[in-house]
């Protein structure tokens, strides 16, 4: 029952009720934070690594915006694969502002017997760069950099060249047919960033030089690109926007990719957003083992509150009101906490432009973020809420009897429903934030999952383990005795020790198989099929000299050879690309141009899932073979039409048959195999791969390398190992960002293990002190201390093993896609590091309590 | 308005679970008189403190009433017995129970900032100044002694102007001499505001001070009987 109490005129209104909360809180606070370290550490550390990832994503993309037109080199691109501009199409793009080209391709540098390698050429006109500078060394006028002299043209090299090929300024490669002299090098370029991931240094030349080479060709694999300027009086985004609109009208056939300064790189942008929610993931992990240490202080706090709490009770404040008041207290020091987090991420990307400026390969423009910290603290404040609220909930019901009998420890009973309904609110909150907000809700989701799961399955860990300690036989020594009693007895260290030092094992040993997984992917256990070199740009005269060369380069070895383009899917059953919304993992497929090929026959490695394969002298209509997994994503059915365009014609085929592809072979294949007919007429290079029997040795492949740059100089060969070395360059950067991430995570999980083992020790010392008082010697209650944290330690542990493998396969080959091998040595380090540190970290304590004289603890005992 | 400041009939009252549960207080029917000074005695476990918060709504029976100032607790919810407590019964503890975050001032005018009082802080100072503590308005509970911490206590229990005071043993943590001019306040002021004083005491010289003096044993009134002086 509720109400006015009889007798009593009217209840006065709660005159400044949240006022009068907010006074008693601030006056209780004058205690200090002494207790909250743990707390205020935890909560700034995860908003610190959100507002962190955050700030430094939108510092990124600032960058690529601002940077757009730098990047570009123009305000608008326009790329064709294969062929250059036709004299209309540079006319239409000519009419709207002053044309630039570059073409760019891969191709062998070769320095006589000092060997040859793999090289980006960019060949550039004489207006380039038009935008930002190109800074070489020595600085050499544009002019006297590329000029033929003495039967040689100059270039710029990536110092990467020269040191890899033992060469120096002023010596000689051949590139093709032509002689160049390297002249520079090259310090800074501009529009480095378009080129994205490149499999080998720089080689910049002129336009002149590169027809030289002979290695345009036609079907050869150059991509040509026009950056258009606008004149400086019809440049805004506006006038921007009605160019493009104009030119796609002027010229629909080109084909060409284009991309303007307001979007220069989306692949990129796109890849930061999606990799900064990655890292917010591991950043909202670190707040949530945080979280553990929230809970932790705040019980201990509202532990040490009890009297107080009891007092203003028996003074007249219902249950509600003092929990109120704590809560107030509790927010406000979690809001010291969020504000330091996001002060230290805020300045992350600051300390990073001040520190590299420069040096970092990625435009970086130092930006505040208010929306992405806005959410950080909204993460940090429901964190703490949905920690903090059942500890706090708790105080409701605080018997004000405490005052005047001893207390007993009281039982852990759930808050009132009121706070386990604003607990759920505050989860649901959480979790709702973090899937709206996500690039990809599946990821977002499955982490949500895993990270219940994990506080689900520990919390059952930490009650198995108290049950089973105190059904076990009592051992007859007292260090066991004593140690198994301390697992199960009330107040036990168990569960928090479980809860924090479990999430943290788990994470850790995660984190390593995936980081195992993925460098044994790249770089040490290639397929058993994967081929050891590929070949670009052979042309379809030299084919078949060129399988003859391999033959008896590397005798024994399987060799593929396939006819290859590169062409641009622009529509799907009539409905444009660019309207079509594909789901993450294939939106790549409509993104760009992708090789393409065609086959008389079913290509090695494919299975056909649906529909036929074409006659071998087929001569109807155009027919396509398309991937089964990306065509169902796509929507597509047997019989649809697809139109790619290729040389700058749109071509349409319909679907024949679907093919299931073996993508882990890293062999030839191509999302969509056309029929022969397709493209009859229409010139091409060859791609071949050749797979060397087993044992190749480095020395081998180089053999076959040179070999085949001196016969064939306008191929270019690509060793897998080199690619993937320098896909492993990038991955071991990601890896490094997540381990970065990661680290706030295992921080904040052995933060919250010392506060727990802090906490017990605070419980024990009753124990140590009485028994050394009964004779029990230091080393005596060492070994008891030593015997229950080692088997806390090791059970947890042993979970850890096995919900850190299990979320690290789960992350492997769900999310990434890739094999998955139990690589459990790092896994076990991992593990027995942390039982280690675990033992470490709760014996330092205890040892500082065995030192203490028992005379003065008895006294206040 | 009825002439019993509390009024007990009946009541039945176990604390514990399960095999721990003990029965303390035993079928106890008493009244106290408006103005009138009690003093409950007898033997450590005899239910005394028990029967005390009791009456102050700190406990609820099992069974049987309990009628504070006309009011039946059993009909207060728990958030209508905290205001009710705030307003209608100062308590006063052996261990003082200040806040040690507040100061003198702050912790006599809680009770009335919680009762929504506009003027709680001058009326906690004139309090202090009532109880001899005017110099010591802004000192905090650890730096006060044991009788300034309990006169603190006694002004706090007193400033919403209650209609009975329960005390718990008031000078159980204090000296003799302090004990004594602890007492003489209690007393002073007691007669000063005519509220009614419920005090739970090992010290018959105390006891002897009070109207009357119920006597306790195992959960039950042994004696009930004017206090001989």
């Amino acid at each position: 029952m509720h109400g006015t109490l009889p007798g009593e005129p009217a209840r006065r209104p709660a005159r400044g009720g949240p006022s009068l909360v907010l006074r008693l809180a601030l006056r209780e606070l004058r205690a200090g934070l002494r207790g909250f370290g743990i707390f205020l550490t935890c909560i700034a550390l995860g908003v610190m690594a959100i507002a962190g990832v955050a700030s430094i994503s939108r510092s990124l993309t600032e960058g690529l915006a601002r940077e757009g037109r730098k990047i570009l080199g123009g305000d608008a691109a326009f790329s064709l694969i294969h062929r250059e501009a036709s004299p209309r199409e540079r006319a239409v793009l000519g009419a709207r502002g002053n044309v630039s080209a570059i073409a760019t391709m891969r191709g062998m540098a070769i320095a006589g017997e000092k060997g040859s390698g793999l090289v980006e050429i960019k060949a550039v006109d004489a207006s380039y760069p038009t935008v930002g500078d190109l800074v070489t060394e020595p600085d050499l006028p544009r002019e006297e950099l590329f000029v033929e002299r003495d039967g040689a043209f100059g270039a710029a090299v990536d110092p990467v060249l020269l040191a890899r090929l033992d060469l120096k300024i002023g010596d000689r490669v051949t590139v093709g047919g032509a002689a160049f002299e390297l002249r520079a090098a090259i310090r800074s370029e501009p529009d480095k960033i378009a080129a994205g991931i490149g499999f080998g240094p720089r080689l910049l030349m002129s336009l002149e030089g590169l027809r030289a080479t002979g290695l345009v060709q036609p079907g050869s694999l150059v991509r040509w690109t026009y950056r258009l300027d606008l004149p400086s009086n019809a440049a805004s985004d506006a006038d921007l926007a009605r160019v493009e609109a104009a030119i796609a009208r002027d010229a629909p056939e080109a084909g060409w990719e284009v991309r303007s300064r307001v979007n220069a790189d989306p692949r990129f942008a796109r890849n930061i957003e999606r990799f900064a929610q990655f890292l917010t993931l591991v950043g909202l992990t670190a707040l949530l083992v945080g979280g553990v240490g929230v809970a932790n202080a705040v019980r201990g706090f509202m532990d040490g509150k009890r009297d107080t709490i009891a007092t203003l009770k028996s003074l007249g404040a219902p249950g509600s009101q003092v929990v109120a008041i704590y809560l107030v207290q509790v927010m406000l020091i979690a809001g010291l906490g969020i504000a330091i987090g996001l002060a230290l991420g805020a300045a992350l990307p600051f300390v990073l432009v001040a520190a590299l400026g420069g040096a970092l390969p990625v435009p970086i423009v130092a930006t505040l973020a208010p929306g992405e910290l806005g959410l950080a603290a909204v993460y940090g404040a429901l964190t703490a809420l949905a920690f903090a609220l059942a500890p706090l909930g708790r105080a409701h019901d605080v018997p004000v009897s405490g005052l005047f009998r001893d207390r007993v420890d009281p039982e852990r009973r759930w808050p009132r429903k009121r706070y386990v309904a604003a607990l759920a609110v505050a989860v649901t909150a959480l979790v709702l934030i973090s899937v709206l907000t996500a690039f990809d809700r599946r990821v977002a989701l499955t982490f949500i999952g895993a990270a219940a799961g994990a506080f689900v399955l520990l919390r059952g860990v930490a009650l198995g383990l108290m049950a089973l300690a105190r059904r076990l036989p009592r051992p007859r020594r007292a260090a066991p005795r004593l140690a198994l009693a301390n697992i199960h007895r009330p107040g036990a260290l168990t569960p928090s020790l479980v809860l924090s030092l479990g999430l943290g094992i788990t994470l850790l040993v995660a984190l390593s198989l995936i980081d195992a997984n993925m460098r044994r992917q790249l770089t040490q256990t290639l397929p058993e099929k994967a081929p050891s070199f590929f070949f670009l740009d052979i042309p379809s005269s030299q084919a078949s000299a060129f399988d003859a060369h391999l033959a008896a380069q590397a005798p024994g070895a399987a060799i593929q050879r396939v006819p290859m383009m590169r062409g641009r899917l622009v529509a799907i059953k009539g409905v444009p690309v660019g309207q079509i919304k594909a789901a993450d993992d294939i939106a790549w497929v409509l993104d760009g141009d992708r090789g393409i090929t065609y086959a008389q026959r079913l290509p090695e490695g494919s299975k056909i899932v649906a529909g036929d394969w074409w006659a071998p002298e087929h001569r109807g209509g155009n027919l396509v073979s398309f991937d089964e997994r990306i065509g169902r994503g796509l929507g597509l059915s047997l019989g649809d039409e697809i139109t790619v365009n290729v040389l700058g014609r749109n071509i349409t085929a319909r679907i024949a048959n679907f093919r299931r592809v073996e993508w882990r072979n890293i062999g030839i294949n191509f999302v969509m195999v056309f029929s022969p007919n397709t493209f009859a007429g229409a010139p091409h290079t060859h791609l071949a791969t050749a797979t060397l029997p087993d044992g190749a040795d480095a020395a081998r492949e180089a053999a076959i390398l040179r070999e085949t740059a001196k016969v064939f100089p306008s191929v270019t060969s690509v060793r897998v190992k080199d690619a993937l070395e320098a896909v492993n360059g990038v991955v071991s950067q990601l890896v490094l960002a997540i381990r970065g991430a990661s680290t706030i995570a295992l921080a904040a999980s052995v933060l919250v293990l010392a506060g727990a083992l802090a906490a017990g020790h605070r419980a024990r010392l009753y124990d140590a002190v009485v028994l050394k008082t009964l004779g029990a010697t230091r080393g005596r209650l060492l070994t008891a201390y030593a015997l229950e944290y080692g088997a806390l330690g090791l059970a947890t542990a042993a979970f850890g093993l096995v919900a850190g493998s299990l979320a690290g396969w789960l992350i492997v080959s769900t999310l990434m896609q890739m094999d998955f091998t139990l690589a459990l040595s790092g896994a076990f380090l991992a593990a027995a590091l942390a039982v280690v540190v675990t033992i470490s970290l709760g014996l330092l304590g205890t040892w500082r309590i065995l030192s203490q004289k028992p005379a003065p603890y008895l006294r206040n005992l | 308005m009825t002439d019993k400041a509390i009024a007990l009939d009946n009541v039945d009252l176990s604390l514990g679970r399960g095999a721990a549960r003990v029965h303390i207080l035993k079928s106890i029917s008493l009244s106290v008189g408006r103005g009138e000074a009690v003093g409950l005695v007898g033997p450590s476990g005899s239910g005394k403190s028990t029967l005390l918060m009791t009456m102050a709504g700190l406990e609820r029976p099992d069974s049987g009433r309990v009628l504070v100032d006309g009011t039946d607790l059993s009909g207060l919810d728990e958030d209508a017995l905290a205001r009710f407590r705030g307003r209608r019964i100062g308590i006063v503890f052996q261990s003082f129970h200040l806040v040690p975050t507040m100061t003198a001032l702050e912790n006599v005018a809680l009770p009335l900032e919680l009762a929504g009082e506009a003027d709680a802080h001058p009326r906690a100072r004139a309090e202090l100044e009532a109880v001899g503590l005017g110099g010591r308005l802004s000192h905090y509970p650890a730096q006060l002694s044991g009788g300034e911490q309990q006169r603190v206590a006694i002004a706090r229990a007193i400033a919403p102007d209650p209609a009975i005071l329960v005390a718990d043993e008031p000078t159980g943590n204090l000296d003799e001499g302090t004990g004594g001019s602890i007492v003489d306040l209690l007393f002073a002021l007691k007669r000063d505001r005519g509220a009614t004083l419920v005090l739970v005491t090992h010290d018959p010289s105390l006891a002897r001070r009070c109207d009357r003096t119920i006597r306790l044993r195992s959960g039950r009134v042994e004696a009930d009987a004017p206090a001989q002086a």
